[in-house]
């Protein structure tokens, strides 16, 4: 499991890969990797080269990958190539802070597109909208509430994996009606925004009628 | 010559320094990568913390800023697996004070509020040989992320070897 979250364990993408974890049997051999910065490590290279599954997992970034995983992504095909023989498969969760699933698309897309040129097999990919919100509601099970179709979500994507299988991508938005997500999700902003010193005001300050630097 | 020639060009074609003005006869800015530029973090202190600006001191702190006096965004980048390279998608991933954090709902979908009353042109060349299932997804990206940065699409190209991104602004003069 391959977190490519720049926030490590405090992020959505953290959780998501939890929630995974609980769904699979407790037998399957995993390990963890958190990708922060590229280029990877040299033992981090080795260790998810030596694994048959790939699970990877990050936030959206400017409706597409953040920068650090696509320099990891280019470090991991080039030593994939030089080992063709070795079969993998990639499965892929991608999230947003938007409230629709789909916009995370064009995220699994270019995953897509590294597989084939890596020579990695496509699992499956979950695009999950409302990321947001997952380091909030951690006392909520998976599965429960507003993360009752991600849960079930990961459940297929659990069932996918063990069975080695290839599936549809899917694409989800938390069990949460929209315009209350909002008003919450605009809530922390301020409400963050206080905790720093800043009014509601301060949030919509536009500096550099010319630039700074 | 567009309306607000002044542009912003980020490039992964040739090291330089991260910010250089333009040359006459162009107005604006360069950015390019001298292997210094920091990852974003997500740590959304850009809108939290020191609204507008980045907090991590590098000169690509300012980038809402410099979008924000541009008319043409200009982005010419190697095309990896359908998205930009590294290191133009690490500056457009630490661009994000040009937005707000509340939500407006557009065209049916979430979206980040404007900050600046102001949108750009956006003309994109991928260099180095994308599939065109991979052209196909970076059209798509390009699309999508004017509307998420307020852009205004005029011109997605994709050519083999990188270009002389001089040449490309002369084209658009």
């Amino acid at each position: 499991m391959i977190c490519g979250s720049p926030k490590g364990k405090n992020s959505a993408s953290w959780v998501i890969l939890q929630g995974l974890r609980d769904a699979l049997p407790p037998q399957a051999a995993v390990r963890e990797y958190a990708i922060r910065t590229a280029p990877l490590p040299e033992q981090a290279l080795r260790g998810i080269a030596a694994c048959d599954v790939l699970v990877f997992a990050m936030p959206l970034y400017v409706d597409g990958l953040p920068s650090h995983m696509v320099g990891a992504l280019l470090q991991l095909e080039a030593d994939f190539r030089e080992t063709p023989q070795k079969e993998r498969t990639a499965y892929a969760l991608v999230n947003s802070g938007f409230y629709e699933g789909h916009q995370n698309a064009h995220a699994l897309h270019m995953l897509r597109h590294w597989c084939r040129r890596a020579g990695v097999r496509w699992g499956q990919g979950i695009g999950a909208g409302g990321g947001g919100m997952l380091p909030e509601t951690q006392n909520i099970p998976m599965g429960h509430g507003p993360k009752k179709r991600l849960g079930q979500a990961l459940q297929t994507l659990a069932e996918a994996i063990v069975s080695g299988g290839q599936a549809e991508d899917l694409y989800i938005t938390q069990n949460f009606p929209r315009v209350l997500y909002r008003m919450s999700a605009e809530s922390v902003w301020r409400r963050k925004g206080r905790k720093n010193g800043l009014s509601k005001q301060e949030l919509f300050a536009a500096p550099g009628e010319g630039p700074t630097a | 010559m567009r309306e607000n020639h002044r542009f912003l060009v980020i490039q992964d074609v040739e090291q330089a320094e991260p910010v250089r003005e333009l040359e006459s006869p162009f107005a604006g800015t360069v950015f390019s990568d001298n292997g210094t530029i920091r990852p974003c973090t997500g740590c959304f202190g850009c809108w939290i913390k020191t609204p507008g600006r980045c907090v991590l001191p590098d000169p690509y702190r300012d980038m809402g800023a410099y979008l924000a006096n541009s008319g043409e965004l200009v982005l010419v980048s190697r095309c990896c697996f359908g998205g930009p390279g590294p290191f133009v998608k690490n500056v457009l991933d630490r661009c994000i004070s040009y937005v707000h954090p509340y939500f407006v709902i557009k065209n049916g979908e979430m979206h980040h509020r404007q900050r600046y009353h102001h949108s750009y042109g956006l003309t994109v060349v991928f260099y180095g040989g994308a599939t065109p299932e991979e052209q196909r997804t970076a059209q798509e990206w390009v699309q999508a992320m004017a509307v998420n940065l307020y852009g205004r699409v005029n011109e997605v190209r994709f050519v083999e070897q990188p270009p002389d991104w001089r040449d490309l602004l002369r084209t658009l003069l």
